[in-house]
């Protein structure tokens, strides 16, 4: 993965001290809130319900086990003892005392972290997909353009003020676990038909009260115009995004006045001005210097078949199932890819204690080459396991809990943090996940279920996805009591689509019940093998509706 | 308002002898900043008359001034002063960078507005040189803002290299 040059370290280092010195004027009231505001923002601390939240970078999701330690360490000495990996691929500490952040920071710095650009209107650390370098028919490992985008975008001086925050994703595989186009910008990388490998850029994505899938605005921008490009779409949107209305301030909202066929003319003609210049283009030199941060691990060589591997599953049903549906083929012959749940039956979806996170850093030391991945679903990877050595990260997984078998399931929620941290929330997000997953939590039930994407937001930011859950669930507020609304057939992959809302909420204590009435209905009406969402595309809201609302 | 203020122009405090006008007011002698408006009206006999003139592109309610419109008076504008209203409208960052590299203009960009200790490196990296910030800012405070972070990973306006293509000289 990539490692800090002595400019990474630099610039890092200065930046903690630029905000110890923020944070010192603060402390001794030098600083209004008022005017600390943007820049504890620009740090990534939040000021939540009850204290500062600190949100810190993992960019594209990729973490060494040193920086797991060290994210482990933190939550033991600045926090309590956990920490909240979020939807994106970030980790969030919910109690560290401000005077404390600089010395975290600090902390952080020393294994190449930071909480830079977490927060604030500005680009968003760079979010991809948690496979990369591990999964087959990868075009390119996403990573690589990727680690060039959160550089170029770092400390931007054009573009740390923008009319709203600005969220890129990438992905280099056809099936989209990055939700791209859920995004300000989306990059899929392709390759033409003369072979060439270049990117396409979907534009306007978004979720919040407005959500949009984002609109394809070029084919293909060649390889060494792509910093061009994104530069070119951030100016149309810093000049003419709206600053009036910070609920129409985001990129969607510019593409959806504008009509995407202006909206890719005003891009073009951008972009031929900055492409003109060639001050965009990364030379080839750092292009393969950054590449070979990326090259696959030393895998060995290995049979497609572990004879270990076979009988540890004949002799353990809880393993063989464990491997069905959290073990992902990899790349390479004889290893795989497993996914470690963070959600438990009845726990809350993407939290990790300090012990939790030692265990997984061990593991991924031990045998993932030491790599480690966070997914926006919240639950983390190991990507790159010999089959031989499955049964033993199986059983260290079941000793810390974190072996539950449920990856995509409908006990593998995700849920925003809700009215238990956030101060916009209508409603709980984080408890009602934990019911629906109680309510379901015989496994023998969730298979047969079969894939099912809960998404659960607190209020209409939507920072639970809920308008992209095949059952997404959204706190509304009536008369200060906690009420839900459900969609149904949302999706977040290659095939996007926005949910639809069935009707009416409900209360508290008959969502779950909803919940139940939901999954009832498609297990009657599927065709065999057919998951959820494809009974709800075949079929469509009225029958759902109908026994939803049936007196 | 004008005795709360100062002005820092290419890292040295600098006397103001160009002051806002509003478009009532006759234009006297003095070099004067000027709306767009009145540039657009007024603009081609105040350059018959020999005068260099000075610009404000305002940030507007909704939208702010669109820089492409100063194009007919470039070569006889010797100021461009583009408005922050508040710190967090970042669009006269795009602003100047246009006006710079893809404009040609050597004049003065000057920062009014707010303007605040953390934005004068950013702004200063997309072109701006001038600076109207409050006037307890000391002038060594200035330049240590300038200096809080050594590099930087992008090009910009400024005759900085990026990180990305430093790394290979
Ligand atoms: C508790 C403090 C939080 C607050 C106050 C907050 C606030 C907001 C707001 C205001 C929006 C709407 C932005 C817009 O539409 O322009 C939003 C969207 C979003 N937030 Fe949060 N958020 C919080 C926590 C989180 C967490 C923990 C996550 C990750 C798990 C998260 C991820 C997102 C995502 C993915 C979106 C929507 C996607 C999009 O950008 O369109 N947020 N948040
Ligand atoms: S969706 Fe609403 S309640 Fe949930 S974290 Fe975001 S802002 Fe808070």
């Amino acid at each position: 993965m990539y490692r800090y040059d002595e400019f990474d370290h630099q610039l890092v280092a200065e930046r903690v001290e630029q905000f110890r010195g923020q944070v010192e004027r603060r402390v001794s009231g030098e600083l209004s809130e008022d005017a600390f505001k943007p820049l504890r923002l620009m740090n990534g601390v939040y000021l939540q319900l009850h204290a500062y939240m600190l949100r810190v970078a993992i960019p594209y999701g990729t973490l060494s086990s040193r920086q797991l330690r060290k994210l482990a360490h933190i939550a033991r000495e600045y926090d309590r003892g956990y920490g909240h990996f979020t939807t994106r691929q970030n980790i969030q500490y919910n109690w560290p005392a401000l005077a404390r952040i600089p010395d975290l920071l600090a902390e952080l710095a020393e294994v190449e972290m930071h909480a830079i650009q977490t927060s604030g209107n500005c680009i968003r650390n760079v979010t991809s997909d948690q496979y990369a370098g591990a999964i087959a028919d990868e075009i390119e490992d996403p990573r690589i353009i990727s680690e060039i985008i959160r550089q170029w975008s770092t400390f931007h001086p054009e573009f740390s003020y923008l009319p709203r925050k600005f969220k890129i994703a990438v992905t280099g595989h056809a099936h989209d676990r990055a939700a791209i186009k859920l995004h300000d910008i989306g990059i899929v990388i392709v390759r033409n038909e003369a072979g060439e490998i270049g990117y396409e850029v979907h534009v306007g994505g978004g979720q919040g009260r407005t959500p949009f899938i984002a609109k394809k605005l070029a084919e293909f921008v060649p390889k060494d115009k792509l910093l061009a490009y994104l530069e070119a779409v951030m100016r149309v949107y810093n000049m003419l995004g709206r600053r009036d209305n910070s609920y129409k301030a985001r990129i969607k909202i510019l593409v959806h006045e504008t009509g995407e066929e202006e909206m890719r003319k005003l891009v073009e003609a951008e972009f031929a001005q900055i492409d003109a210049s060639k001050m965009l283009e990364v030379p080839q030199a750092e292009i393969d210097r950054i590449t070979r941060y990326f090259e696959p691990p030393a895998f060995e060589t290995l049979p497609a078949e572990s004879a270990a591997f076979n009988k540890a599953q004949a002799d353990d049903a809880g393993f063989a199932q464990w491997c069905r549906t959290n073990v992902v083929a990899h790349r390479q012959l004889g290893y795989s890819i497993v996914n470690i749940s963070l959600k438990p039956i009845g726990g809350v979806p993407g939290d990790a204690t300090d012990v939790q996170m030692e265990a997984i850093a061990e593991l991924a030391e031990a045998y993932s080459f030491d790599e480690l991945r966070v997914t926006h679903e919240q639950n983390l990877v190991l990507p790159h396991i010999r089959l031989d050595d499955l049964k033993a990260v199986y059983d260290r997984l079941v000793t810390h809990e974190l072996a539950t078998p449920n990856l995509g399931l409908i006990s593998d929620a995700i849920a925003c943090p809700g009215l238990d941290y956030c101060n916009l929330a209508n409603a709980r997000s984080i408890p009602l996940a934990q019911e629906i997953s109680n309510r379901f939590a015989d496994l023998d039930r969730q298979y047969d279920i079969g894939e099912l994407k809960i998404k659960i937001s607190g209020c209409i930011n939507a920072c639970g996805h809920h308008h992209v859950g095949h059952i997404g669930i959204l706190g509304v507020d009536k008369k200060g009591t906690e009420f839900y609304q459900i969609s149904l057939g949302g999706s977040a992959d290659e095939h996007a689509s926005l949910g639809d809302i069935t009707g009416r909420a409900f209360t508290e204590d008959t969502i779950v019940d909803a919940i139940e009435t939901l999954v009832e209905t498609y297990v009657g009406l599927r065709h065999a093998d057919e998951r959820f969402i494809e009974t709800y595309r075949r079929v469509g809201l009225t029958p759902f509706k109908e026994r939803l609302y049936a007196e | 308002m004008p005795n709360s203020k100062k002005l820092i122009i290419d890292g040295a405090e600098s006397s103001n002898i160009w002051h806002f006008v509003d478009d009532e007011t006759p234009l006297a002698e003095a070099p004067a900043i000027i709306s767009l408006a009145r540039l657009q009206d007024e603009g081609a006999e105040l350059v018959a008359a020999g005068k260099k003139l000075g610009v404000i592109l305002r940030a507007g309610e909704k939208q702010g001034e669109d820089v492409h419109a100063l194009k007919p008076f470039l070569d006889n504008l010797a100021v461009v002063a583009i408005e922050f209203p508040v710190y967090r409208n970042g669009r006269g960052y795009s602003t100047a960078r246009i006006l710079r590299e893809q404009m040609g203009f050597r004049g003065e960009i000057r920062a009014v507005g707010e303007v605040l200790f953390d934005q004068w490196q950013f702004m200063h990296r997309c072109g701006i040189n001038a600076f109207e910030v409050d006037a307890d800012v000391s002038l060594e405070a200035f330049n240590e803002a300038m200096d809080e972070l050594s590099a930087a990973y992008q090009p910009a306006a400024d005759p900085q290299r990026g990180i990305l293509w430093r790394r290979h000289n």
